[in-house]
């Protein structure tokens, strides 16, 4: 099975490195890609100095969505059979790789999310982040008459057909919990497995407290916007 | 000179400069038709006040030229959300091409790569 690992990055020379080789270290039979959103730094430059992954860099920074969707292009193109989209930060432990491809070998989902709130788990995290969390986990409850613990992770492993969903349609920013909507409404599994999440280690948070208002309205609208845009190609 | 004549007098340049934006291509046809409507407008109301003033009392405004003001708004709102329509699809366009630049880009160099090694 031909596997491809995901990593966007935007200025993020401080820990890239790292993370490529902890990567091929702990799951040396993925590939790597690592997409350059047109960083400022040496993000390029200490990504293929590693020589463990394949890099791409797009020539203007086009936000997290684009960058990513950059990469399942790659995959689709490339023909790969999973694709799982890890962060450049370093929170996303390799150890958790085979838990999420095993959901997607045994046909149990399309898309496995590693989850930090399944089981207790030492994660703390901001007040606004656990608020947001918590609303959105409602609102996909209501939805999806499922249970999402940690909807907005972005530790997740996806198979050829998501992948080729995720080419051609991918939001511009802030799709976590977008894509859980039209992955569901388009009849696809998610699932969630237990996973550990490490604090970043360096950089800070895209989510400052003004940011986060717009991220809640941002992807309230995008996830009726789905709503709309999907009626009819679900069974009531 | 009185304002009749001053607004048909700026009716007729404001025409004039639509006209020539789209002769010298610096406005495309497609988003110029709204500007040219919108003269054409203005200049049969200039010339004959007379309309404003009788779709003023159809609609039971009391002061006719805050008619005039009504349509300027409207038309303003209009133009300001078809702008804002087609910015959006040329960000989603310029986000493909950046992404294919890259994949293309990419695939270049890695053929450029097989044939040094082979």
């Amino acid at each position: 099975m031909k596997s491809l690992i995901i990593i966007p990055a935007y200025n993020e020379e401080a820990t890239i490195g790292q993370v490529i080789a902890s990567i091929k270290k702990a799951a040396p039979e993925f590939d790597i890609v690592v997409i350059n959103d047109g960083s400022l730094d040496n993000t390029e430059q200490v990504a293929r100095s590693t020589g463990l992954a394949h890099v791409i860099s797009l020539p203007h920074n086009v936000g997290i969505g684009g960058a990513m969707q950059t990469g399942y292009m790659y995959a689709k193109r490339n023909g790969y059979d999973v694709a799982v989209q890890m962060d450049a930060d370093g929170q996303h432990d390799p150890a958790y790789l085979a838990a999420l491809l095993r959901g997607l070998e045994s046909g149990e989902a399309d898309c496995m999310i590693g989850s930090r709130f399944v089981e207790k788990t030492a994660y703390r995290s901001s007040l606004s982040r656990r608020t947001g969390i918590l609303f959105f986990s409602w609102l996909l409850s209501m939805i999806t008459k499922k249970k999402f613990t940690d909807p907005t992770s972005g530790f997740r492993a996806v198979n050829r057909h998501v992948i080729s969903v995720f080419a051609d349609y991918y939001p511009d920013d802030y799709p976590e919990v977008e894509t859980i909507v039209l992955l569901d409404r388009l009849g696809y599994k998610v699932r969630e497995t237990s996973v550990l999440m490490h604090v970043r280690q360096a950089g800070s948070s895209s989510i400052t407290p003004w940011k986060s208002v717009y991220y809640m309205i941002k992807v309230s609208l995008a996830v009726f916007m789905t709503l709309l845009r999907t009626k009819g190609r679900v069974e009531a | 000179m009185n304002i009749f004549t001053v607004s048909i007098l700026f009716c007729l340049f404001f025409l004039l400069v639509v006209i020539d934006l789209i002769r010298r291509k610096k406005l495309a046809e497609r988003y110029s038709v709204l500007w040219i409507v919108i003269s054409f407008v203005m200049l049969v109301l200039s010339i004959f006040p007379g309309t404003l003033e009788y779709i003023s009392r159809l609609l039971n405004v009391v002061y006719a030229p805050s008619l005039l003001f009504f349509l300027g708004y409207l038309f303003a709102v209009i133009i300001l959300l078809h702008l804002t329509t087609v910015i959006s699809k040329l960000h989603r366009q310029m986000t493909r091409l950046i992404q294919e630049v890259a994949l293309l880009q990419d695939q270049m160099a890695e053929l450029k790569r097989e044939r040094s090694t082979r």
